[in-house]
């Protein structure tokens, strides 16, 4: 059962991946930034740190100094899944420029089967940026972040102040794939 | 909440208000309350029907998005099936509405759920999103009630505890037993000629994905 779950989750992004070409594009960047694809472990798993809304908030401090990119996703939420080999390709792309990027996951931190389906995912993606679970009723995280809805990207400047906020709050105004790319050369060209 | 935690919230906040110039509502960029309920013709239903504005002659109108796929949706059925058995008696019409594109929540699988969920309700697709566009709805489930002159009273959360189905079937509320019942108080309220004690409520569940130009 849990595998047919995984195996369905998967499938959309290797949907995904396949139509966007991510999968050569990341192994290239990765050559790129001068770690040989082959010498990387072969059984590496993404773990999930959780974080109450305040550690949340000291995490964003100590990232200080760099541009920070947040991109917010749950299990439970399709789009998320959908979008979010684009941010791993765009982490590689942005890799040794002064961009962190890091995940929040907003499942149900009571859910064991959708933690597991998240760390998994994770791993599957190659999401080897920090990824944090926000250990809060879900429901009052998202009040917290201010959330209407997720995917949501937060991205912050290098003096620790959020510069965009891309979310999908207004229909006539959702933020797309490019937005966030366009955000971080913005911010980059900004010095 | 430490001050570094306090001034990034703040600042979030500060950005959130800012580029939203809409007349908009807490929780919704385009609506506020009052509101007229948007026009609408010959969107079809999943019982082989289509529903036009012009056929509402209730006197209380509930919209509510809805997405086949969305877990929340899942696992608020229940509820938005009780509320419908509810009001049965009543001048009141529970409307449900699909605008997503994506296959799963396109007419054959509204179909195929909303008989499997037994919804008891009207439930119409809107492929042009415009309903949708036009009440700043975002979220599924997410819901609107109007009065006899088709004016938004109150719009978000069913009640206080959004509930998920799990991956192993089971439905999770987020607060435990709902306790404040926003739209049917909304309803009650209504046709009593009361005055509604919470107008808007931070709708939770999955996002609405709208085709951007």
């Amino acid at each position: 059962m849990r595998t047919r779950r995984l195996a369905a989750a998967l499938a959309a992004v290797a949907f995904i991946a396949v139509g966007c070409g991510s999968e050569p594009e990341s192994a290239q960047t990765a050559g790129r930034a001068g770690i040989p694809e082959a010498s990387k472990p072969s059984r590496w798993k993404a773990t999930l740190e959780p974080v109450s809304f305040d550690s949340w908030q000291e995490e964003l401090h100590s990232l200080q100094g760099q541009i920070v990119v947040v991109d917010m996703w749950a299990t439970w939420c399709l789009p998320c899944i959908e979008r979010f080999p684009h941010m791993v390709e765009l982490a590689n792309e942005f890799a040794n420029q002064g961009v962190e990027f890091v995940s929040l996951c907003l499942d149900d931190r009571d859910d064991a089967d959708a933690i597991e389906l998240a760390t998994e995912f994770l791993t599957e993606q190659k999401a080897t940026f920090p990824n944090y679970l926000m250990d809060e009723v879900v429901t009052h995280a998202f009040e917290k972040l201010d959330l209407l809805g997720i995917p949501a990207v937060f991205i912050y400047g290098p003096d620790g102040v959020l510069r965009y906020r891309l979310t999908g709050d207004d229909p006539n105004n959702q933020y797309t794939d490019a937005d966030v790319a366009d955000a971080i050369e913005e911010l980059l060209a900004a010095g | 909440m430490n001050l570094r935690g306090l001034i990034l919230a703040t600042s979030i906040l500060t950005l959130v208000v800012v580029p939203v110039a809409l007349h908009a509502g807490e929780y919704n960029a385009v609506v506020e309350i009052g509101a007229p309920m948007p026009q609408f013709s010959d969107l079809p239903a999943t019982d082989g029907t289509s529903l036009s504005y012009a056929d509402l002659e209730e006197e209380v109108v509930i919209l509510v998005f809805l997405a086949n796929h969305c877990p929340w949706v899942k696992g608020m059925d229940p509820d938005l099936i009780e509320l419908g058995e509810a009001i049965q008696s009543d001048n009141v019409r529970i409307i449900g509405v699909s605008v997503n594109h994506r296959e799963d929540d396109r007419m054959p699988a509204m179909k195929k759920h909303g008989a499997e969920a037994g919804y008891n309700f009207t439930y119409i697709y809107d492929e042009s999103q415009q309903l949708g566009r036009e009440l700043g709805a975002t979220r599924t489930p997410e819901y609107y009630v109007f009065d006899k002159d088709r004016e938004l009273v109150y719009m978000g959360l069913l009640h206080n505890s959004p509930a998920s189905k799990r991956q192993d079937g089971t439905i999770n509320y987020t607060e435990g037993d709902p306790t404040q019942f926003y739209v049917a108080d909304a309803v009650k309220a209504l046709l009593a000629g009361q005055e509604i004690t919470v107008a808007e409520t931070r709708a939770h569940g999955c996002s609405v994905e709208y085709a951007q130009n």
